[in-house]
């Protein structure tokens, strides 16, 4: 198997509306890894759906390439087809049938034997943990049910990679935990994952590289922690026990080589660091030896929204309740 | 064949809904049998007219609502597929290397083996009434139905697809329906009707298979109009059927 698999170079796509002409996708590069969880982020509308449509060979791009699993997704989509899995954000799972025969008609249409594809039915089922369930008519299904059920469908064929289109939008925390952890399991078993998400937290949590999106654009990509430390320092709020020791608190902790920057309010220190979980111990070790007595301590890291603020001025938690609250 | 093999799975895909609830099979059945029941007794009086022979009434009358049945049976399948394509069940087809015409093509057999299943229930219904079909003849009918049925139902699931909302599929399903259902002659004979009426219906795919299932009924298995409903058939259901494979290809959903 290729190392990067996915790359896409200067994938355009524009779309006509009665508004002027939309470019949903103005210029798209990628490369993703084989074995990583590759999150692309972003705002609804940002063109994170229409790009993951061009690489599972569902709409064609204007202009670029985009090859997937090492084929080109214009020239050769059947072999794209044949190692590629999609979970769109409508699932796909076909509801007057059971869980089981979604499976299984799955995996036949891969062109697995009937033998194979009921095995392979089994496995999954066992593996999203669909046992209760799976017998039963998929109208029956709960919301978290079913998006397990889609999960499976587009896993059947062992493919090289997953595509996942807002895996976890309508679920419940309870359900958006559990989709999580099978998220993981597929991950430990190898299989590259591409998913695009508005939720920062989902970013954070499960991917190991994250591209972000505004307008068409990637406007940020690398590890979360690596963008969180371009953009933001993390922050340390202390509060002391005697408030009049701030000014020699203020002046030990200038000299600290991990401490960028250091401001007292009001009997307390905002001390800016570069990673607040190593400089926290160090910080409370220097104040300790000098006998001074901390009333409280509170760290705040930077998050994926600073770096989404950083580079689009706006705030992505802000762009999403924008848009629910107007939707 | 990967061809073959997946319109079976399509096929069956389908099918297995209609074995689980058979009753909505039955569904396509309530309107001609009450156009049997409150309407056939209307034509009793009309004997004599032009088209209308003494004692063919049934005969005249049954092919017209066989020919609905199977326009209908295909008409309405695109509020199925809305529904398919909101929850993403195309889609995910769509991704697999699967054959888009197959995709169609297992729609359309159930939705054939759905009309047969109805029309023959239907003609069973018919003998008590008076219809008494030249069996030969009503075996060469049978063809041009599934040929109907084939074009409307492929026209039903690309414009579902197409459309992708009931609101928009409802006034051109129904916008279709009332004038196909007049100008078939399956009411009244075409032969009482004014030139411009008749010409107007020389359009209608229904009107060809009402003529030739009249006349195929009455046993004239050699007459040049049911010959002509196969020529007019025939191409009208392969340009269609491309037509729908076309856009089960490039759609969106």
């Amino acid at each position: 198997m290729p190392d990067v698999v996915v790359s896409t170079h200067d994938l355009k796509k524009y779309f006509s509306s009665r508004s002027g002409v939309v470019r949903a996708v103005n210029g798209v590069n990628l490369n993703v890894r084989a074995g990583q969880v590759f999150g692309f982020l972003g705002p609804n509308g940002a063109g994170k759906t229409t790009t993951l449509r061009i690489l599972t060979t569902l709409i064609p791009a204007d202009s670029g390439q985009a090859v997937v699993a090492g084929y080109d997704v214009i020239r050769d989509p059947d072999d794209v087809r044949r190692h590629i899995g999609y979970v769109g954000q409508s699932g796909g799972s076909d509801r007057p049938a059971t869980g089981r025969e979604n499976l299984v008609l799955q995996g036949r249409l891969y062109g697995m034997p009937r033998m194979d594809a009921g095995r392979r039915a089994a496995e999954l089922i066992d593996l999203l943990d669909l046992t209760d369930f799976a017998d039963r008519i998929a109208y029956t299904y709960s919301g978290g049910q079913r998006r397990r059920l889609d999960v499976a469908l587009g896993i059947v064929h062992r493919p090289a990679v997953l595509f996942l289109d807002e895996p976890t939008t309508g679920l419940d925390p309870q359900n958006r935990a559990n989709l999580w952890e099978q998220i993981a399991k597929l991950k430990a078993t190898g299989t590259t994952i591409f998913l695009t998400t508005h939720y920062l937290e989902e970013a954070d949590v499960l991917s190991d590289y994250v591209a972000i999106m505004d307008h068409g654009l990637i406007v940020a990509e690398g590890t979360p922690d690596q963008l969180k430390r371009q953009v933001s320092l993390d922050m340390i709020r202390i509060t002391l026990s005697n408030p009049a020791q701030a000014s020699d608190v203020f002046r030990m902790l200038e000299t600290q080589s991990v401490v960028k920057a250091v401001a007292e309010e009001q009997g307390a220190l905002r001390i800016s660091v570069d990673n607040g979980e190593a400089a926290l111990p160090e910080i409370i070790r220097t104040l300790d030896a000098q006998d001074i007595a901390i009333g409280g301590i509170t760290l705040s890291t930077a998050t994926l929204d600073d770096v989404f603020l950083e580079k689009t001025g706006r705030s992505l938690r802000d762009t999403a309740a924008n848009i629910a609250g107007g939707a | 064949m990967k061809l073959l093999a997946d319109t079976r799975l399509f096929f069956w895909r389908k099918m297995k809904e209609t074995l689980r609830n058979p009753i909505y099979m039955l569904n396509s059945l309530l309107t001609p049998i009450i156009y049997l029941m409150l309407f056939a007794p209307l034509l009793q009086k009309l004997v004599g007219v032009p088209g209308l022979d003494a004692g063919d009434v049934m005969n005249v009358f049954v092919p017209g609502l066989l020919v609905i049945i199977s326009f209908f049976a295909g008409l309405f399948v695109g509020y199925n597929m809305i529904d398919e394509v909101r929850n993403g069940v195309i889609e995910r087809f769509r991704v697999t290397p699967t054959s888009r015409f197959a995709l169609l093509a297992g729609r359309v057999l159930r939705d054939m083996v759905n009309m047969l299943v109805t029309v023959t229930v239907f003609v069973v219904i018919s003998l008590p009434f008076g219809f008494r079909p030249d069996v030969l003849g009503f075996l060469v009918f049978v063809p041009l139905l599934c040929l109907l049925l084939i074009t409307t139902s492929s026209f039903g699931n690309a414009l579902g697809l197409l459309l992708r909302d009931e609101d928009r599929l409802s006034p051109i399903v129904q916008g279709i329906n009332l004038p196909i259902l007049l100008l078939s002659g399956m009411l009244l004979p075409m032969e009482l009707a004014p030139a411009w009426l008749q010409a107007l219906a020389h359009l209608n795919p229904a009107y060809y298979c009402v003529e030739a299932g009249r006349l195929l009924v009455a046993g004239h298995i050699a007459d040049i109009r049911v010959a002509e409903a196969y020529l007019f058939m025939v191409p009208l259901a392969v340009v269609v059927v491309a037509w729908a494979t076309r856009a089960f290809r490039n759609a969106i959903a």
